[in-house]
Order: C-alpha cells, then structure tokens, then sequence
C-alpha cells in the first residue's frame, strides 16, 4: 500500500477522491473514507483532488497520522465501496482542518 | 472513476456501459526502495535487495543520482513471486545504481511533444497514441516512458514546461472528429500532412489495464462511437498481474463485441523472458506440458486463453532487448515459440531507446540484431516473424541486417557495413522503406554512434537533428 486517508477527511468526507480513482479502491464509512491497502495502485491521481488535503502517499505520513495506515486496512474490509462521487455532508466546510477528529470516527 | 464524454455519450453506449461490471483485484503493490530499507514489506520479501544493495541506493537518494527520481520502484505480489528465482527479472524490476551512473538521454525520446494536438495525445504515425494512465501495476527499470511515469517536466514546442497531462475521453472524441471531417471533406486526404482518415487509437500510458473495467468500457464506446476501427491496448499487466484479466473482465468483453462488432481490440502485450510466464522446477528448468510444449504459469495460461478465445482480437508481443535481462538467444528462441505456440503473434523486438540513462540498458545495435538471428534460428517461419525495430524520432526504423564482409570498392565498409530501413515515417509515410547504409561500429548504441560512417543515407537518419540526444540536464536529473 502507498496512499491512506487520513484525519481530516472524517465529517467532510467530499468524495472528489473516489471520482479520479482508476481502481475504485475507496470504502466508505458513515463520516469516512478508507483506501483499501492491497487494491491502490499508488498512481497518486487522488492525493491533488482532495479539497482537504487528507490524503498521504504512506512514505509522507506525518507521525501523529500514523495510526490511519492500520486503521484504513482494517476498515477497506468492512466498509462497503464506493465507486462514484456523492454530495459531502452540509457542513462538511466547517469540519475542515478542525483538530482532534478522529473521536468523532463513526465505524 | 466514472469519466464520461460529457453530452457525446450515444445510447448504444449508455445501454453497454450500464451491464459493464468492475472487477475487484489484489495486486498487493509494493511501491518505493524505502520499505525495503524500513523493513516494511512481508516477510517472504525482505532479502528481496541484499544488504548491500539497499546501503548503495540509499547513498544515492536525494542526490542527482537518486535512481528512485529516475523511476520510482514499484512490484506486485505476482511479479515479485516470478522474480524471486530468476536473475533476468530481478534486473527488469530491481533498482540498480548503474541506471544513473551516465543520465545522458533525451528526456522527450521520439520527440513526441511535437506531435501532440491535444494534451495526452501523440498523433505522428497513422494511428493516434493516448496516454489513459500515468501507473503500471509495477515498473520496468529501462522504462522508455520514464518522463510520464515519474512525472518529470517535458518542454513543449511552445518553450512552455509541464509534466505529460492524461487523455480526457471529450478532447480526444472531438479531436479524431475533427479531423476526420477535415479528411472527408478534403476527398480522403488530410490538407495538411496529407494523412487518411483516424482508423486506428492506441491505448498507452501507464499501463490502460490498470484501469477498471467501466473506465475502459467508456473509452471504447466512446472511440468506436467517433469511428475508431481498431483500438489497440498496450498492456504489460499479463506479466505483472495476470489475474486482471478476470471474468468481469471477459463479460465487459463481449458485452463491447456485442454492442460494436465492427471494432477490433489489439492486444499489445509485453513478455521480456519466458520466466515471466513458464513454470520452473526446483532445478529452474522449464517443465515440459505432457501435452506438447512448456507449462505455463497458471493464472497467465488462462488469461491467454480467455483472450484468444475471442476470434475478433488479436494479442501481439513486443518487447526491447536489455541488457542482463534478455540479450540471450535462448530464451528468446524459447519465448518466441511459447508465444507463437499460445497464439500470441511475435511483433517487435526493440532496441533500447536513447531515454535518460540508456547507457546502463541498452546493448550495442550489431550485437542485439545477432542476438535476435541466433534466437530465430530453429523457429519455425511462422515463429519468427518478429523484426528487429530501432525508434528514429522519424520513425520506427528496421535493422534489416549486419553485414561482415567489406562491400567491394565501397570505402568505409572495410569491417562490414549495417543497414537500416524506414518502416513508419511521420504523418503520411512519405519516407516508409527508404534505406541507410553505415559502416560497422560494434560499439554503437544509438544512432549517433554512426555519424562519422554514414555510406548511404537515402532514409535521412543521419541529416542533422536526426539523432539529437540531450546532455543530463536538472529537469531530466531530479524528476
């Protein structure tokens, strides 16, 4: 695997990513998106879309985001897929970059 | 990915778009030098780079000579699976510090931006080139696409810089109709470049096949729908990840032939060494097929067959000859006859391209053409049908033969002479099967290796610009 949703995506969730992606490798949770870690092609198309910058290549992760590498494997498996872009939650906007999300991660 | 021809989509297209299913694949990539290093690859794959090796790319990283700025390291699980036991595929995947002991090259081989009316088109030849993805499910070293792959800025004709944007399904449809009426209004002729009609678009990248199913489902609707005859795909992806052509797959397949049986998918594939698709026993000998033949790897047998099983495709292989991985008549006299055996067509062989740091994979023009005679010898006429191919940025050019002997009261052919053929030329092959004539240069690797012993040179290989290679330059060096 190369690329993991980070952080920032958990409540906006814009789903511009799952619109470029040309493996539809994106699972989608109630507040979040996942990248399924053995489907990525690592051709890095969905890192420049995401309105939120909340996507990493695994080799950029910063250390506090480590813990999405694990949580995006874990989660490809049990969320369902998503394959086309969708309206974002109606506040996504105010979501954005707000610190200490990953509480607020619905499973 | 859902791309769509904005409102150009015809409901014969809507009606084979909406039964088109993707299919679900493991590829398990590992990309980049550093997991070997961090130790963050499986188990089974830590001593893939020894020790040493990992020490010696690590030195370089960051420098002008980092190998990973050449082309990023990238292998699937299946890949990696083949090379575990076989030297020549280690070097086709494995990074190596000779690739950027010498960067001279040229950072747009075959000066393609020349020819590009519309971003992630190529149209020089007859046929239209796209790029439709910017990956490969894993990565050749000798890569002639390096610049697109590793995303380095390329200067267009109009002095501007930017790396080489995708194909976008619309610009290429509105293209292709475009000129085609130019052409029919023109009584079949291009008023220009004197071109026919668009018949033919090849699917490049990148590699089309990393794309979905639907994604390339709305690419050939939407070509044939414009007049697209035949579409051909070129593809390594039966060597990397062979389980890509699933049954989903097969079903979008037909459901395609169905709804546009007047187009024909080219399979362009891409086997280097037969261990890139027979099995091996423990000795690494191949295992004769009780049946006639050599067994193939399982799961690339059958994505053959389902392919050949479809009367209106047809799958062609070409492949260049690198050094350390294929420069070895043997296995080229083995793969030729597997291929042709599997119903594969043996189209090409090439020789390495002046790309930015050829020099550590190219073998010399004569010997790669003695390579390739010593394969053919022993083939059967219907096997040996591959020609030896050196792109000119004029177009793919024949090393028809390589003579030992001095042609009489011919100075300069004292050691043998080389004589190349023009088999494309640019637009509308005004020069195709015109002949140049060097003296001998065993030593030679690119076309300017001949300058200072042109004979003959009624093709025009050897005028001038022909044989342009850029000296290392910080665009090419730091990707």
């Amino acid at each position: 695997m190369t690329y993991v949703v980070g952080e920032n995506c958990i409540k906006c969730k814009y789903t511009d990513c799952v619109e470029v992606c040309p493996v539809d490798c994106f699972y989608e949770g109630p507040n979040m998106l996942v990248i399924h870690p053995d489907e990525c092609i690592d051709c890095d198309l969905c890192v420049p879309e995401c309105p939120v910058d909340a996507i990493y290549s695994e080799d950029d992760l910063p250390a506090d985001q480590q813990a999405f590498l694990e949580l995006n494997a874990e989660l490809a498996e049990v969320w369902p897929n998503i394959a086309e872009q969708k309206e974002p939650p109606a506040d996504a906007d105010e979501w954005t970059d707000v610190p200490n999300k990953r509480e607020m991660l619905e499973r | 990915m859902t791309t769509t021809a904005s409102n150009e989509t015809t409901s014969r297209a809507e009606a084979f778009l909406a039964g088109v299913q993707n299919g679900k694949y493991k590829r398990e990539i590992i990309t980049g030098i550093g997991k070997f290093v961090d130790g963050r690859v499986p188990d089974d794959m830590r001593g893939f780079y020894s020790e040493v090796e990992l020490k010696d790319l690590t030195r370089l990283h960051g420098t002008e000579r980092d190998v990973e700025a050449r082309m990023p390291v990238k292998i699937t699980r299946h890949y990696f699976e083949l090379a575990k036991d076989s030297p020549p595929i280690q070097t086709l995947v494995k990074a190596n510090p000779s690739e950027t002991g010498d960067l001279t090259g040229a950072p747009d081989p075959g000066k393609q931006m020349d020819y590009s009316p519309v971003e992630g088109m190529i149209h020089k030849y007859e046929l239209g080139l796209i790029y439709v993805a910017l990956t490969c499910s894993a990565h050749c070293r000798f890569c002639y696409r390096e610049e697109l792959i590793a995303k380095k800025e390329v200067e267009r004709p109009d002095g501007t810089i930017a790396p080489k944007g995708l194909a976008q399904i619309a610009d290429i449809v509105q293209y292709v109709q475009k000129h085609n009426e130019e052409v029919a209004r023109n009584g079949g002729l291009h008023p220009e470049t004197g071109r026919e009609k668009l018949r033919e678009i090849l699917m490049s990248g990148g590699d089309p096949m990393v794309l979905g199913n639907k994604n390339l489902a709305a690419w050939w609707s939407a070509l044939s729908d414009v007049g697209i005859e035949n579409i051909r795909i070129g593809t390594k992806e039966l060597a990397f990840y062979p389980a890509r052509f699933d049954e989903t797959f097969f079903a979008m397949l037909d459901r395609f032939h169905e709804a546009y049986p007047g187009t024909r998918l080219r399979f362009m594939v891409h086997f280097n060494h037969p261990d890139e698709f027979l099995v091996k026993d423990a000795e690494g000998h191949y295992v004769d097929d009780p049946e006639g033949g050599l067994q193939w790897v399982e799961e690339t047998r059958r994505a053959v067959e389902g392919l050949k099983a479809r009367n209106w495709l047809t799958v062609d292989n070409q492949a260049p000859i690198i050094k350390n991985i294929n420069d070895d008549p043997d296995a080229l006299r083995i793969m030729q006859r597997e291929l042709r055996r599997s119903g594969i067509e043996n189209h090409y062989f090439f020789c390495g391209r002046d790309i930015v740091g050829y020099k550590a994979f190219n073998v010399p023009i004569e010997r790669v053409w003695q390579i390739l005679n010593e394969s053919q010898k022993g083939l059967s006429g219907v096997e040996a049908h591959a020609r030896l191919s050196i792109t000119h940025y004029k177009g793919k050019t024949e090393v028809a033969a390589v003579c030992n002997e001095p042609l009489a009261g011919v100075p300069g052919t004292e050691n043998g002479f080389v004589v190349f053929k023009l088999l494309r030329g640019a637009e509308d092959a005004k020069e195709r099967g015109k002949v140049a004539i060097v003296g001998r240069n065993p030593d030679a690797v690119w076309f300017n290796d001949y300058e200072d012993r042109v004979i003959y040179d009624e093709a025009g290989l050897f005028t001038g610009e022909a044989e342009e290679t850029a000296e290392p330059s910080a665009a090419s060096a730091t990707g």
